[in-house]
């Protein structure tokens, strides 16, 4: 390909791609007159015109051959030969419509689920957040006496910020629930208070408007805020005059100073479904009472600078928590500081879960591969007369073999962009119906890094399945094509492959089906946890009070009016109210100490989930009272401070005693002591699957919130209680807002999302690879069957029963099966170990779990073939025998 | 119809070219031309014949034209290009090296 000779050959080249058929006409032509010539020249040397004519052919020798080998010369590119193939392919693909259709199929399934679960670990974990040199963030944490992490104070917070060297900034991060108020309603937001230096500090250029200014972030000036992207355009309908503009939350009008920008993510929120609405200064300081050094309720966020690593940083940390400890040794119930880069805080969770899934749709993929190639191979055998031609017209076997990857490649194409389309489909279905509760979820996108997935694995695919039945295919005896008979060593030796093809495909399925399986008991046993409650016929709201409203005394006369309304209301058995739900994402934990056992450093007392409940609440959650008393109405601000405990801590802290009449302080060691009135069951509250914890429950009138639960159980249809109610409370005051409505089986529910996300995929693949397994051994058993329809008739016409045909036919079919069953038990028993992090009181090993899905494969294999088997043994002997 | 003996195979491009640089001519013509020329000594078989035309039009040494011939028989015409001018000196020049030394080594007397 010599540049000089473009112009010339350039045209040429063009011609022998576009005008194929004047060329090939050329050709012919050209031969024509050399044969015609040749005839002349001996019909004048005396030969009959019929024998000269034949001379001169002879004496040409092969036609075709010749003209493919003047084709090979005038070979424009390998694009031309691509072209011809892709051609050719699409056109036997069209003749064979239905193996065509099952070939794509099962790619498509194959690739596509694939495809779905790279996009969502994509988008989830390997896409790198919005931030500058993200790499520099860090959550910093303090550590509990247990290792475990642990918020940080607003002093200690202070100290970190003044002492290290290692950061270019530091910042704090407490939430924030005020509430908008409208003109005839209010709205709870999610919202987060933060250091001025944050958004900085995230490298973070604002959509418009501009960051807090340090004055700000100061009690007094802090009545500014920068709201979300989302809920900008939501609420403000993406007003471009907002910057400037006042927002009433709470009593309180707080100018909008900023605008994030739409790719902002909400990195702070522990529920990926409610992402942070607005953002207001922390305004911090030492005269407050929560500002002191062991109230644990902010979390720190700071960025490495450029010349410092986390190991450095971390042992710089370690020294100033030391140092701390050693300072205020009351105030800290461990030293240590814990580093954890904030994308690990983000999608740490659900790394094991994403990534096991990606294992596990790999295998339905190879399974395909299988699938296909067995397909491919029963093609490959039909299409040996093509094989021949081909072959005796001079094309070689690298040309054929290409060819027929050609067609692999197609099939393989074909079937990925079908599958690319399933997998936009799965994915907008997984971000629409909330399946799982995965952050970043709804940033994902089927985008270019998706198409790329989705294009290699099609060609890696499509060589895996389509290189070995391309060589097979190619490989040509000839003898053995022109007998037709169907027995042949060649014949033998694709019914040793097809076995082997079966053998993988129940190796793999058991493989998946075993994870399925364990993955799906998992799941159960953590449904059937007894969360402590009854959570049938409970309907939740969220209410919380703000402004004057929001003080102890008229909240607590507010909610027990609203108690007593909608204990009226038809279809109300009882109601009640708490200030933290168990599994509702709340927390308040404080530290007991309790009278004659509490520890030198109070710190390092324990610490207790803090309830403040009304009466009726403990009846309206079905929480039992085991010994004791309910909080009545003698349980009011300035009658003795009481206080129930829950079964954990009475045997904590007074096991074998009688823990009514025990006294404890809570948080502040100098506080008023409270008195135990009573001992209720354990409650869950973080998780279904978190160990029990103890639990404290206070009357809401000695301790009260002014953001509640109200907890309703119902005797009939909840939809219909939950607008009563909600009317009920909009009549006593249309400016408290209501949210989070959910029944506390929708409340369970969520909390779970993750792991009924992780069951169900595996349930669906594992689903499909049964099918795929199915469809291929029943292929498989077919195709043999079929091909033996001429030994089948001579059995039965030698006397052989049908059901001993059929038993051999179903035997011989099991044979691989049960063997690939057996490898498949084996490479299970050793693969699900990387599950267990995801299995909860299940064992990777659990042996009913394997039994069960070794018979449901053995039985669906024995389906598969028996069939098949038992249609061929139908047939009339004397038709089959005269099958050739 | 024997090929040109396996040492000559190569060098059917040039006896090709060469011809062509006389006059233009048709394949079969060619194959007449070649065979008189050489005293019946170089025939080539019409299969390779065609093969090794379409490649010298490829490489753009020689181009082709449809035209009548003397008896109004519509005939393809190879007729050498520029470029196919510079080939056939080079190959021409190559071939002379080629058989004076294969010549040297032949004449050497036994010792």
């Amino acid at each position: 390909m010599r540049p000089k000779h473009w112009f010339y050959t350039f045209p040429l080249r063009m011609r022998s791609l576009f005008k194929r058929h004047q060329v090939e006409r050329d050709l012919s032509d050209e031969f024509q007159f050399h044969l015609e010539q040749k005839s002349q020249q001996y019909m004048a040397g005396g030969l009959s015109a019929e024998e000269a004519r034949r001379k001169a052919r002879r004496e040409f020798g092969g036609l075709e051959v010749s003209k493919e080998n003047c084709r090979d010369a005038r070979r424009v590119s390998h694009i031309q030969d691509l072209l011809q193939d892709l051609g050719f392919g699409l056109r036997m693909l069209r003749n064979s419509p239905a193996f065509a259709l099952v070939a794509i199929l099962t790619l498509a399934l194959g690739i596509g689920a694939n495809t779905a679960i790279f996009s969502v670990i994509h988008g989830v974990l390997l896409r790198p957040l919005p931030f500058p040199k993200q790499d520099q963030l860090m959550m910093l944490w303090e550590k509990n006496d247990d290792g475990t992490r642990s918020n940080t104070s607003w002093a200690t917070f202070m100290d970190w910020n003044k002492l290290n060297h290692s950061f270019a900034g530091v910042a704090a991060v407490s939430f924030w629930s005020p509430t908008i108020v409208g003109a005839h309603d209010a709205e709870t937001l999610n919202g987060f208070r933060v250091s001025s230096a944050f958004f900085d500090l995230m490298g973070v250029k604002l959509e418009r408007g501009r960051n807090f200014l340090p004055l700000e972030d100061v009690r007094g000036n802090n009545f500014v805020a920068i709201l979300s992207y989302g809920f900008w355009q939501q609420r403000f309908g993406g007003d471009v005059e907002i910057i400037g503009k006042p927002v009433q939350l709470g009593t309180r009008a707080y100018t909008v100073v900023g605008i994030l920008p739409a790719d902002f993510p909400s990195v702070l929120s522990f529920d990926p479904r409610k992402p942070a609405e607005i953002y207001t200064p922390l305004a911090y300081d030492a005269t407050l009472p929560y500002a002191c050094r062991n109230c644990h309720h902010l979390r720190a966020v700071a960025r490495l600078k450029d010349t410092v690593s986390m190991a450095q940083a971390d042992a710089e940390m370690k020294q100033i928590s030391y140092a701390l400890y050693h300072e205020y040794p009351t105030d800290y119930s461990a030293p240590g500081v814990i580093l954890t880069p904030l994308e690990d805080y983000l999608v740490g969770d659900v790394r094991p879960v994403l990534w096991a899934l990606l294992g596990s749709v790999g295998f339905v993929l190879l399974i395909a591969c299988v699938n296909v190639a067995n397909l491919l191979l029963a093609w490959g055998a039909r299409r040996q007369r093509e094989v021949a031609l081909r072959a005796a017209l001079g094309a070689g076997r690298t040309r054929m073999v290409r060819q027929f990857l050609t067609e692999s490649l197609l099939l393989s194409l074909l079937g990925g962009g079908f599958g690319l389309f399933l997998a936009w489909g799965g994915v907008a279905l997984l971000q629409r119906i909330h399946l799982a509760n995965l952050p970043r979820l709804q940033d994902v996108h089927i985008d270019s890094w998706t198409f790329a997935f989705s294009f290699g694995v099609s060609l890696l695919t499509g060589l895996a399945f389509g290189l070995l039945p391309a060589f097979r295919a190619s490989k040509l005896d000839l003898n053995e094509t022109l007998k037709e008979s169907g027995k042949s060593s060649a014949g033998k030796e694709r019914y040793r492959l097809r076995g082997a093809l079966v053998f993988a495909d129940v190796a793999l399925a058991l493989l998946l089906l075993t994870g399925a399986g364990l993955m799906m008991k998992s799941f159960v046993r953590l449904l059937e946890v007894n969360p402590g409650f009854d959570p049938s016929h409970t309907l939740t709201l969220t209410l919380s009070l703000w402004g004057p409203k929001s003080a102890d005394a008229p909240a607590i006369g507010f909610f027990e009016e609203v108690l007593q309304r909608v204990r009226t209301l038809p279809g109300v058995e009882s109601a009640g109210i708490v200030s933290q739900l168990p599994l509702g994402g709340n927390m308040d934990r404080y530290g007991v100490h309790v009278e004659g056992k509490s520890l030198p450093n109070p710190e390092e007392d324990p610490s207790a989930d803090r309830y403040s409940i009304t009466p009726g609440y403990l009846r309206a959650m079905r929480i039992p009272l085991l010994r004791g008393r309910e909080f009545d109405e003698r349980d009011v601000v300035t009658s003795p401070q009481v206080a129930l405990v829950n079964e954990s801590m009475a045997r904590e802290f007074w096991p074998g005693e009688d823990p009514v009449g025990k006294r404890f302080r809570m948080g502040d060691t100098k506080g008023p002591w409270k008195t135990v009135v009573g001992v209720v069951g354990d409650v869950l509250h973080k998780g279904l699957d978190a160990p029990h914890t103890i639990q404290v429950y206070l009357p809401n009138t000695q301790f009260t919130d002014s953001m509640v639960i109200l907890a309703v159980r119902t005797s009939n249809d909840q939809a219909l209680i939950a607008a009563a109610v909600r009317s009920e409370i909009v009549a006593l005051d249309p400016q408290v807002p209501v949210s989070e409505v959910a029944t506390m089986d929708e409340v369970i529910s969520a909390s779970v999302a993750n792991q009924r996300f992780g069951a169900l995929l595996f349930l669906l693949f594992g689903a499909i690879a049964l099918v795929l397994t199915a469809v291929g051994i029943y292929g498989v058993i077919s195709y043999g069957v079929a091909q033996r329809t001429h030994e089948i008739g001579i059995r039965l016409a030698l006397g052989a029963a049908r059901h001993e045909v059929l038993s051999l036919i179903v035997r011989e079919a099991m044979k691989p099966a049960l063997l690939g069953a057996a490898l498949g038990l084996c490479a299970a028993f050793g693969l699900t170990r990387l599950l267990s992090r995801l299995l909860y009181n299940v064992k990777p090993t659990d042996p009913i779990v394997f039994v069960a899905v070794l018979l449901l494969l053995i039985g669906v294999a024995l389906l598969a073939s028996y069939i098949p088997a038992r249609r061929a043994t139908r047939v009339d002997p004397m038709i089959a025998l005269r099958y050739e | 119809m024997s090929k040109p003996s396996d040492l000559v195979q190569g060098t059917l491009d040039l006896l090709l070219l060469k011809i062509l640089a006389l006059e233009p001519m048709n394949g079969y013509a060619i194959s007449l031309r070649l065979k008189q020329v050489s005293g019946d000594v170089l025939q080539v078989s019409d299969g390779s014949l065609y093969p090794a035309l379409h490649k010298l039009e490829q490489e753009g040494w020689i181009t082709a034209e449809w035209k009548p011939t003397e008896n109004n028989r519509r005939a393809k015409f190879y007729s050498l290009t520029r470029l196919g001018q510079g080939q056939l000196e080079k190959e021409s020049a190559n071939w002379s090296r080629l058989s004076s030394a294969i010549s040297n080594v032949v004449k050497l007397k036994e010792a």
